[in-house]
């Protein structure tokens, strides 16, 4: 797979009278691919996040996106077109005074062309299931649904990652779905990149990848799969365990003998049964 | 303190092209030293319920009475601070809401807005630290520089201070890591414990709403579809589903236990450990039968 974000030897600190909030990280996103970024509150997650766009510089190490150096401030605006960022708080994120002219917004700032221009907004609405929404206000739509027309923004500028700050926190469950489903979509249909910072382990058992964050530190990698065998060490640091893995334990506990591989909720009620029918 | 709604109705700009009716014709009783949760989907007047508690709002038609403080509609607003004395209220996101040089100055400015005396303010600003579990040794630093989850203590402290007797939660975990989600919400059992303090919560989520509280008032459409222990109101799966909410996740796995196993008696748990001891006695019951 084709290497689409390298991070190399990053450290940050916010200013010289503070410690370093990020260590010498070092990983590669691959193009397509849905890349979980978890750890506790306060662990470099989020100031990671800010340095895969350029909105900071590393005072250490670079970051490559898409082949350029976010360093380098004449690509910085090519940078930020590949790379899309939909943050916590959807109050925080709107400019246009109705939904049409705020995913325009975007697109006016990267002087992209008129008729390119509607054709992408309806389109980039209508990918969202938004598209009967564009003359409203976007302070009387739900959080679930600005979040969505923030989506669209993104969309409609037609990039390669799209990284999600704990985006869906601030929303009742079934805005999280809603805006999960949304971003499926467009990893499915679109290719596109995800990063996803998230506490939310159910969604997070779903991506390709995860990464570990402690204390300014990247501490873990791998699929889910593996990396949640090490039960031990994400509690240490913090973390929640999914469902289906304190499920697990408890009944294991209890003197049920099941294998440590089940992570997914159907896994677990799935060998339950087999097991329970062989009894 | 044991608060009531009798036929209490809001509606938002009145008279206005915006006019929205977010409470209509509400009754309820929450019980003193009671953990009530407060739950429904965006819209369905949760917050406008619980900000009636503390006379944040007003009622349109109807009367309420939080111990013996009494707000009728159409009243002159005398007795709200009263009321707002007695009813602490913790905001979401109460951290944004800290704005002294110190810690503990911090703390002291709600009961000195209430008419304490400094010293006593300051009594009450470090009894309340204790509580929360903010160490002395950080009560003369800003608190800017606290974690996000120790800010959010410190802000509630502030609420404490004025040593209410029932505490409004809105939505008191969002944004914490689940370690601090945690912390959280073992505080807030404490205060209700130790303190027999009414809690008041409101959430989005069902496994908080299951495990820590007394009586569950479901909102919808401005008004309670249902009120009740936890155990009976999350075993009303397609009721709530009807309304936007899901079921606590612990009922939603047994969920998946049972249909593998074609039963359909459900049995209410909602903690890791009672799940699992639910699932062991369905996994028997079936082998038995067979």
């Amino acid at each position: 797979m084709e290497k689409i974000i390298e991070v190399s030897d990053l450290s940050y600190r916010y200013s010289e009278e503070h410690p370093y909030v990020l260590k010498n990280i070092h990983f590669n996103v691959m193009k397509g691919e849905w890349l979980s970024i978890v750890g506790h509150n306060g662990s470099g997650k989020s100031t990671l996040a800010k340095c895969l766009n350029g909105l900071i510089q590393p005072q250490k190490g670079t970051v490559h996106v898409g082949g350029y150096l976010t360093s380098d401030e004449a690509h910085i605006w090519e940078i930020r077109r590949l790379v899309g960022m939909v943050f916590q708080n959807p109050d925080n994120q709107f400019v246009g005074a109705t939904v049409r002219d705020d995913v325009a917004f975007g697109m006016e700032n990267h002087g992209v062309p008129r008729d390119v221009m509607i054709q992408r907004l309806s389109e980039a609405l209508r990918l969202v299931k938004m598209d009967g929404f564009a003359a409203r206000e976007p302070h009387r739509l739900s959080g679930g649904q600005k979040q969505r027309v923030a989506i669209a923004g993104i969309v409609a500028l037609q990039p390669m990652i799209i990284i999600l700050d704990e985006a869906t926190s601030m929303l009742d469950p079934e805005g999280r779905k809603e805006i999960i489903r949304t971003v499926r979509t467009l990893h499915k249909e679109r290719g596109l990149t995800v990063i996803s910072i998230t506490h939310d382990l159910e969604e997070a058992i779903h991506s390709d990848r995860l990464l570990v964050m402690s204390d300014g530190q990247l501490i873990r990698e791998g699929a889910p799969r593996e990396l949640f065998k090490s039960t031990e060490l994400l509690r240490k640091v913090g973390l929640d365990l999914p469902f289906a893995i304190k499920m697990r334990q408890a009944l294991q506990k209890k003197g049920i003998s099941l294998s440590d591989n089940a992570l997914f909720q159907e896994e677990l009620v799935d060998e339950l049964w087999t097991l329970h029918s062989s009894m | 303190m044991d608060i009531t709604f009798e036929h209490v109705t809001h509606i938002y700009g009145q008279k206005t092209p915006f006019e929205k009716l977010a409470l209509d014709d509400v009754s309820l009783h929450i019980p003193s030293g009671s953990f009530t949760s407060v739950i429904g989907h965006t819209g369905s007047g949760k917050s406008t319920l619980v900000q009636h508690i503390n006379g944040l709002l007003k009622p349109s038609k109807g009367k309420i009475t939080a111990g013996d403080v009494v707000i009728r509609a159409n009243e002159k607003k005398q007795s709200l601070k009263k009321l707002r004395e007695k009813v602490g209220f913790v905001f979401q996101y109460p951290e944004h809401q800290l704005f002294e040089e110190s810690i503990i100055k911090d703390v002291c400015f709600g009961p000195m807005n209430f008419g304490v005396s400094d010293s006593e303010a300051t009594k009450r600003a470090e009894e309340s630290l204790n509580l929360v579990g903010i160490p002395a040794s950080y009560w003369h630093r800003s608190p800017f520089d606290l974690s996000g989850g120790q800010m959010r203590r410190v802000a509630i402290a502030g609420v404490l201070a004025a040593r209410p007797q029932a505490i409004i939660l809105d939505e008191p975990t969002a944004g914490l890591d689940p370690k601090g989600r945690q912390e959280m919400l073992d505080l807030f059992a404490e205060l209700h414990k130790r303190l027999s303090m009414t809690v008041i919560m409101v959430t989005h989520n069902m496994s908080d709403a299951a495990i820590y509280s007394d009586q569950v008032i479901v909102m919808n459409d401005g008004k309670p579809l249902m009120i009740g222990p936890p155990e009976h109101v999350f075993l009303q799966t397609e009721q709530l589903r009807r309304v936007g909410l899901e079921s606590p996740e612990t009922m939603l796995f047994l969920d998946k236990v049972m249909a593998k196993a074609r039963k359909k008696e459900r049995i209410p748990a909602f903690t890791i450990d009672q799940t699992a001891d639910v699932v062991i006695q369905i996994l028997n019951g079936v082998k038995n039968h067979v």
